[in-house]
């Protein structure tokens, strides 16, 4: 009996702090979601799901959708694709490496929101370094508007999400690669294997774990994340670059719908948790059966 | 609408939503801690909290002194003042009314005070405005605090709109002054146009807020309005009017390209760099001139008039408001009297470049004798103010896209304004 109750009271007081900082907050926002509520939070009559109706019928919710998942899609792969060469690099032994590992990681140092305003002045049409730089190297003769239609801003969006998540993802697949033993390479070498069938056979699926960590992590992030195309964009011009968050955003504290804005926050934690609890135990599964 | 009789009606519903007295001490504890960790320190009596947008660099120092002044003059009492960006009040201001943790006094902009009032969130100022208090002001700035025939706030800051453009690029292009009317105004930039240079004639506003309002000024000449008998003015002759000229604008290479990826601010210093003829925007562009262009060849001029002779230029006012749950009343009216006092008014509107709200302060000859403040007085009969509507931003941002649309040519300018109109009056009929 004792033996029993022992592991319940003993995660009681985790599970106390948890529910303080997450499932209350939810509880908040669920209550919030439900009911009518004005523009300074206070709740009136009980909606049942009204707030959600509205939301499903409104265009630009179902395109932030979409385009959040681009977005997420785009810079977590890109960000997978670009950081795997990077990290193999820095783990080779040659002059110089701390200074090139201190360079990559250095970007982590600056706030988002940041780096995002120093990319909106460089992406200016008419003063922004980028196209001065173009210019100058030759590679076109007249400005690009880049911020003025989404055809060239969503994708700077995405590659500037890249950059600033490339530090923390080759920062997982360091620690990975130190864990490989040295001599697995040396007894591949000696059996003929070359470089990438080194990578293919062993590197690689021994980094699996660490790539997954990187890419939900990385995911949970990215599809969260407000900086970058607010400072850049704020999710326009008309609409055209906004992703959940900032649509959460303007829905909230511009127009003032509460109720809309907690309820498009219920339906992103529904998707990154479905996300996680799917992506988690296809992990698990592969895991048991290798 | 919810009346102030009405407030302890919704008190005691959120008081048996949240259950327990515990549960709403902790959220507003975690509330405010996470809205700001200023305004966590509880007013204790006598202390008079008060939150303030950020116009510059010299509004958190001015209202730090006005605050010290004050209190040596009123010993007992404490101010205490919050400065928040302008773009983050709005925020501020939502999370903090929600935790119940709102300052005493706060500025807003006047256009959203009718949600305020309507919400009870603001008291009215009618038991202190005395008649000698309310001939303080020019009439005009302080009519659009005034609803239902009572004070909920008094005018803060004022501005109006005009036209600046570089007399240099103009000279070149063969004119000694602004041109008067739009069809003028689109002669001049061809012709600004043809001397090369790389100028544009006309910086145009396509992005974040007042994107509208830059609109507006051409629809107001055409003789249009924002809202008509309940109605949007959107899709009248006039808006369709105005659209067509700006795109003409656009499309004949007349403003800067990419019009959707400049803001106000973007403008501004397109103008200062001399990358543009004309911008239209408000007296604190002087200011900014005089500090980072001293060498700039401009003037103000009206914005310029329709066909039929109509003009407009945009008044705003932002209003300082006094919270129905402030529990220092008196001690905050004392400081607003204090800070409308001519002395400190003549300060602060030095100090940020807006237009005298007193009119005691405009017999002043910094503003009386101002080249460029004359030009935004002299447009004052004519101004426009934001129409006293709910849902101001709401209706901002479906303006703003419908805008941006036709600007980038991904709509026709009639069915895409008509679309936008029915949604703005959707917006209007709704409580």
């Amino acid at each position: 009996m004792t033996r029993a109750f022992t592991p319940y009271i003993l995660i009681l007081p985790s599970f106390l702090l948890a529910a303080a900082i997450v499932l209350w907050p939810v509880e908040e926002i669920v209550s919030l979601a439900t009911h009518d509520v004005n523009r300074f939070g206070m709740l009136r009559d009980f909606v049942g799901l009204a707030n959600f109706r509205s939301l499903l019928a409104d265009p630009d919710f179902w395109t932030s959708l979409w385009r959040t998942l681009i977005w997420t899609a785009g810079v977590v792969l890109g960000t997978l694709i670009v950081s795997m060469p990077i990290a193999l690099i820095l783990n080779e032994d040659f002059y110089g490496r701390g200074l090139a590992r201190i360079l990559i990681m250095l970007p982590w140092a600056v706030s988002l929101a940041m780096t995002a305003v120093v990319w909106r002045w460089a992406l200016n049409g008419e003063s922004g370094m980028l196209n001065s730089a173009l210019r100058d190297l030759g590679l076109m003769d007249h400005n690009i508007q880049w911020l003025a239609q989404a055809s060239t801003a969503f994708p700077m969006q995405i590659l500037i999400g890249v950059l600033v998540s490339i530090p923390f993802t080759v920062t997982i697949f360091l620690g990975g690669l130190s864990s490989v033993p040295d001599d697995l390479y040396d007894a591949a070498a000696i059996e003929g294997a070359g470089r990438w069938d080194q990578f293919r056979l062993i590197t690689f699926p021994l980094l699996r774990p660490f790539i997954n960590i990187a890419f939900v992590l990385n995911t949970i992030y990215v599809f969260n994340s407000f900086p970058i195309i607010w400072a850049t964009t704020q999710g326009g011009p008309a609409n055209s670059t906004d992703i959940l968050v900032t649509y959460l955003y303007k829905l909230g504290f511009r127009v003032g719908r509460l109720g809309d804005a907690a309820a498009v926050s219920l339906i992103m934690f529904a998707i990154l948790l479905a996300f996680t609890i799917l992506y988690v135990r296809l992990a698990m599964r592969e895991e048991a059966a290798a | 609408m919810l009346r102030l009789g009405d407030r302890a009606e919704t008190r005691r519903r959120r008081k048996h939503f949240h259950g327990s007295e515990t549960m709403k001490a902790l959220k507003k504890a975690l509330l405010v801690a996470g809205a700001c960790l200023l305004s966590a320190s509880a007013a204790e009596a006598g202390t008079v909290r008060v939150t303030i947008a950020e116009y510059s660099k010299g509004t958190g120092p001015y209202f730090e002194d006005a605050a010290k002044a004050f209190e040596a003059a009123n010993p007992g009492t404490k101010i205490q003042i919050e400065v928040v960006p302008w773009d983050n009040l709005q925020q501020k201001l939502t999370t903090d009314i929600a935790a119940g943790a709102n300052a005493d006094l706060s500025i807003i902009g006047t256009r959203w005070l009718l949600d305020y009032v309507s919400q009870g969130v603001v008291a009215p100022l009618d038991s202190y405005v005395t008649p000698d208090f309310k001939a303080r002001f020019i009439p005009t700035f302080l009519t659009p605090s005034i609803m239902n025939g009572h004070v909920y706030g008094l005018p803060i800051a004022a501005s109006a709109r005009a036209m600046y453009y570089n007399n240099d690029i103009f000279k070149k292009a063969g004119y000694d002054s602004a041109p008067a009317t739009w069809a003028d105004f689109k002669t001049a930039a061809e012709k600004i146009k043809a001397t090369g240079g790389g100028v544009f004639p006309f910086g145009m506003q396509g992005k974040e807020i007042e994107t509208d309002v830059y609109f507006y000024y051409a629809m107001w000449s055409y003789g249009g309005d924002i809202v008509k008998d309940g109605k949007s003015g959107l899709d009248s002759q006039a808006a369709i009017e105005a659209a067509k000229l700006y795109k003409s604008f656009i499309d004949g290479g007349l403003t800067e390209p990419g019009v959707t990826s400049y803001n106000r601010e973007d403008v501004q210093n397109l103008f200062k760099q001399g990358k543009v003829a004309t911008v239209i925007t408000a007296p604190f562009l002087s200011g900014q001139i005089k500090k980072e262009a001293p060498n700039l060849n401009y003037a103000v001029a009206p914005i310029p008039a329709g066909p039929t002779g109509d003009q407009g230029t945009y008044g705003v006012t932002d209003s300082i408001v006094l919270f129905a749950n402030s529990k220092v009343k008196d001690e905050a009216w004392k400081f607003l009297d204090f800070l409308f006092t001519t002395d400190q008014r003549t300060k602060f509107d030095k100090v940020e470049g807006f237009l005298p709200v007193n009119a005691e302060e405009a017999k002043n000859p910094i503003f009386a004798d101002d080249r460029d403040l004359k030009v935004f007085a002299s447009l004052l009969p004519k101004a426009r103010f934001a129409p006293v509507i709910p849902g101001w931003e709401d209706i901002a941002q479906t303006t703003t896209n419908a805008l941006q649309k036709i600007y980038l040519g991904q709509g026709q300018i009639e069915p895409t304004l008509k679309e936008a109109a029915a949604k703005i009056d959707e917006t209007l009929s709704k409580k």
